[in-house]
């Protein structure tokens, strides 16, 4: 193994600390996460369903967890004339987080995948300072990021995804109440 | 440049990457993926599970990376002189942080790291019972895999960043803010060809029995409330993480080790929300 001491590795102080709202990043837009979720799809026709009292208590049933809204944001991925599943785009609110995700569910109720769009917190440090930010734009910095500049990656205590795993399954409710015999 | 998050291994995963590199970030997730998969705790078909429920002595047939990071917990328990045991399982489910599932009888799985044999490169057999959870570790073998996998398919240079275990490569800086204890962010790091972990536990206790308990377990299988947060420089990702847990309950040993394993403790210790 290599002897590495990193030696070059300091930590910089970030001389301004604001509180929040903090780290919010984009990942995907809709249109880009149907195609990264379904990507034989040749179509994604929005699919407007309005829940009935009844429908939501099943839901809340099924997944343990309460669904809020009755019109979730739901569309149809097409190929000709076949439904190749589906996709819900959902938000779910953690201890100090807002996140808007995308759920793809196969036409018979499995999970294709879960990409997230976009993460907000309300809590913690945002980095504002432009003294640092010029530091790693002009030395350091080659390719600045374009999605989440103004914070880089935060390494610290690791983050519950447990919000997400409720909200998927809750999604899948939704599948076995609204779609799946639709 | 692109970046994709996933939820995965109880956490979120993001990568990042150049464009165009879509595919890669893929295949880097499916690797994440398959982590997951085998070493999960809480999934009833992981390796994990299968340690679990087998006959003590016998050999289990487990996945070669499951292999490979229990080969790591092995060396670290003996380097860390039995602190660092992946067997806190039994603690872990004692006070609430892991769900207790089909296990009746905690006191029927006894067993510590010490009595884990690696037969081969897809075998393993345990001496006495045992719930092992490979927590941490295996998040950080995950970004050390997700980032081989970026490499054999020609990425330049990427980060990936599972949940605050991340590790970055190319031929750059990548900004990386360190989140203390409280949650607020006061130091910057330009992190080039290294991984880096943190660990805290300011914001996750329960309460057990009328005392405070944490995820990260000390001496004494006590679990170890820290209000300030520890990071971890390293190789690779798997050592980042485990350091920062070594480093929790005993930072003089955490020094000491770190050396052993090309890693360093950075220095920017903040206590927070109490100091």
């Amino acid at each position: 193994m290599s002897h590495r001491h990193w030696a070059h590795i300091v930590a910089v102080p970030v001389l301004a600390v604001v509180s929040a709202p903090a780290v919010a990043t984009d990942y995907l837009t809709v249109e880009q996460a149907q195609h990264v979720l379904i990507p034989q799809a040749q179509g994604f026709a929005a699919f407007p369903v309005t829940l009935n009292p009844a429908q939501l208590q099943q839901i809340r049933r099924l997944s343990g967890v309460p669904q809020r809204t009755n019109q979730p944001r739901i569309w149809r991925a097409t190929r000709g004339s076949a439904t190749l599943g589906w996709v819900i785009i959902d938000e779910v609110i953690g201890k100090h987080e807002f996140i808007t995700y995308a759920t793809g569910i196969s036409p018979d109720g499995h999970v294709l995948g879960v990409e997230i769009l976009s993460y907000r917190e309300s809590k913690g440090g945002q980095v504002r300072d432009p003294r640092w930010r010029d530091r790693f734009r002009g030395k350091t910095l080659a390719d600045p990021f374009r999605l989440n500049q103004d914070i880089p990656n935060i390494s610290g205590a690791t983050l519950s995804s447990r919000n997400i795993t409720d909200g998927v399954k809750r999604l899948l409710a939704i599948h076995n109440v609204a779609l799946l015999h639709g | 440049m692109i970046t994709r998050c996933r939820p995965s291994l109880g956490t979120f995963v993001e990568i990042s990457l150049p464009d165009g590199n879509e595919q890669a970030a893929e295949q880097a997730f499916a690797a994440i993926a398959h982590v997951h998969r085998r070493m999960s705790f809480h999934e009833s078909g992981s390796d994990l599970a299968r340690l679990r429920d087998a006959t003590p002595g016998k050999q289990v047939k487990v996945d070669r990376e499951t292999v490979a990071v229990l080969r790591m917990a092995i060396e670290l328990h003996h380097a860390t002189s039995g602190l660092f045991d992946v067997t806190i399982g039994r603690t872990l489910v004692r006070s609430g942080f892991l769900p207790r599932g089909e296990t009746i009888r905690l006191d029927h799985f006894p067993g510590t790291t010490r009595d884990i044999e690696i037969v081969d490169t897809h075998h393993v057999r345990c001496h006495r019972p045992m719930l092992i959870d490979l927590g941490g570790i295996a998040k950080g073998h995950a970004v050390d895999r997700a980032v081989e996998v970026m490499r054999s398919c020609g990425v330049a240079e990427a980060l990936v960043n599972a949940g605050g275990d991340l590790r970055a490569y190319g031929d750059r800086d990548w900004p990386v803010g360190l989140r203390d204890a409280d949650g607020e962010v006061r130091y910057v790091v330009p992190a080039r060809d290294c991984a880096i972990a943190s660990s805290s536990n300011l914001d996750n206790r329960r309460r057990v029995r009328g005392r405070d308990e944490s995820v990260h377990i000390g001496y004494g299988r006590k679990s170890v409330l820290a209000d300030h947060r520890v990071t971890v420089v390293a190789t690779t990702c798997i050592v980042a993480d485990a350091l920062t847990k070594v480093a929790l309950a005993d930072r003089v040993l955490a020094e000491q080790v770190a050396q052993q394993f090309d890693a360093r403790l950075l220095e920017t210790s903040s206590t927070g929300a109490s100091n």
